[in-house]
């Protein structure tokens, strides 16, 4: 008998302690957090995990926090704010609901539009149509003034006319630049709206 | 050439479709291969710990413990600091930025990306007569990014939808990446 047993053990251990060390410790984050901004975060994190959310985008915020210079405190609400957004909008679109999406709808209910009108559009959409850029352009509407009537009405139509990705781009793009040139932002929504050519919902991969 | 073509593809099928055949001293030489390279091993280890460590490796309890170890904490890891990233893996597409900006001396692009531009991840436009861009794999996914403009000014992509969130006072703009091999 020798000690090769030991040996390993010795090895293993100390390869895992290593591994585990330098996968805890995150330098874009450890030097520039405070420490109870960071305990907080790792709170919420650690919740939105327990709930099945996408945590993938609570620590985007947190980076987004950090490069635009805003100080832990702000940060720990920015992603608090985040994670009851998400939190909503996972509940609203049930499980069927892709990490995109629920990012993507917790955006536009923080522009205002109510969870109960995304997880309505969900339902009518099917499983096999995304609502990431829908969600995306509506908070773009509603941000740019766009009632959130309007806008709703505006994105189920073209989306419930099997209007593609692309379509819904120019749409967005011609609502922003008439809005820009002095149209009434609901006028404009609802007149773009009209101009998508209808496709057959199914035909929309 | 049609012709051609066809009588080649079925030759070059009918070539496929025979049977592999080995010399018979193919396995025997193999395994000579095989031995001596273990012996070769053996006689020249790096000694001591690393050779005695070499041996305790190939035994499988052993190699699955050090697998299922290593796993096991790279995914706690990774669950702890970065969830984001690291666990999803996503194919990237090439995407172009392009802000117009005559008066500009620099312009960056800074979005969830590239961590916001933390530990010099910005994106560097190039300049082509005030038409600031820059191409970059992004991957897959909804996005949120800006412009930095002379390294101070912030500034939404006027081409793309506004980002709902401007948490930290500054402004962002969404992007919405589309898998290519979907």
């Amino acid at each position: 008998m020798n000690s090769r047993p030991a040996r390993g053990l010795v090895t293993l251990a100390l390869v895992s302690a290593a591994l585990a060390q330098a996968s805890a410790q995150d330098p874009r984050i450890m030097p520039r957090l405070d420490a109870p901004s960071r305990a907080a975060i790792t709170a919420l994190v650690d919740s939105a995990r327990a709930q099945g959310l996408p945590v993938e985008p609570l620590m985007e915020k947190v980076y987004e926090g950090m490069g635009k210079g805003a100080d832990g405190p702000r940060i720990v609400a920015a992603v608090r704010s985040l994670t009851l957004e998400m939190a909503s909008a996972h509940r609203a679109l049930g499980t069927v609901a892709s990490a995109d999406e629920i990012k993507a709808a917790a955006s536009a209910m923080h522009a205002g539009v109510p969870a109960v009108e995304l997880g309505k559009m969900k339902k009518q959409s099917g499983l096999r149509r995304s609502l990431t850029l829908p969600f995306t352009v509506l908070a773009d509407l509603v941000s740019r003034g766009v009632p959130v009537e309007a806008g709703v009405n505006a994105i189920k139509s073209l989306v419930g006319a099997g209007a593609k990705d692309a379509d819904l781009n120019k749409f967005q793009r011609n609502v922003s630049g008439d809005i820009d040139q002095g149209a009434p932002p609901a006028a404009a929504a609802e007149t773009r709206a009209k101009a998508v050519p209808a496709t057959k919902p199914e035909d929309d991969g | 050439m049609g012709e051609w073509g066809r009588t080649t593809l079925e030759l070059i099928v009918e070539e496929l479709r025979q049977p592999v055949r080995l010399d018979e001293s193919f396995e025997r030489r193999v395994m000579v291969r095989v031995r001596r390279l273990y012996a070769q091993r053996r006689r020249h280890g790096v000694g001591g710990w690393l050779g005695g460590f070499t041996r305790v490796t190939y035994h499988p309890g052993w190699a699955a413990a050090l697998a299922a170890s290593v796993v096991a904490m790279v995914t706690l890891g990774v669950m702890r600091s970065r969830p984001a990233g690291v666990a999803t893996v996503s194919p990237r597409e090439p995407v172009q930025f392009v802000l117009v900006r005559p008066d500009a001396r620099s312009v960056a692009v800074v979005g969830d990306f590239n961590d916001w531009g933390l530990n010099d991840t910005a994106l560097v436009a190039t300049n082509h007569q005030g038409v600031w861009s820059v191409t970059a794999p992004v991957p897959a996914g909804v996005h949120r990014y800006a412009f930095v403009v002379n390294g101070k000014e912030w500034v939404t992509d006027p081409n793309a939808p506004r980002s709902a969130g401007d948490d930290f006072g500054l402004p962002s703009s969404a992007l919405v990446v589309e898998d290519s091999t979907k």
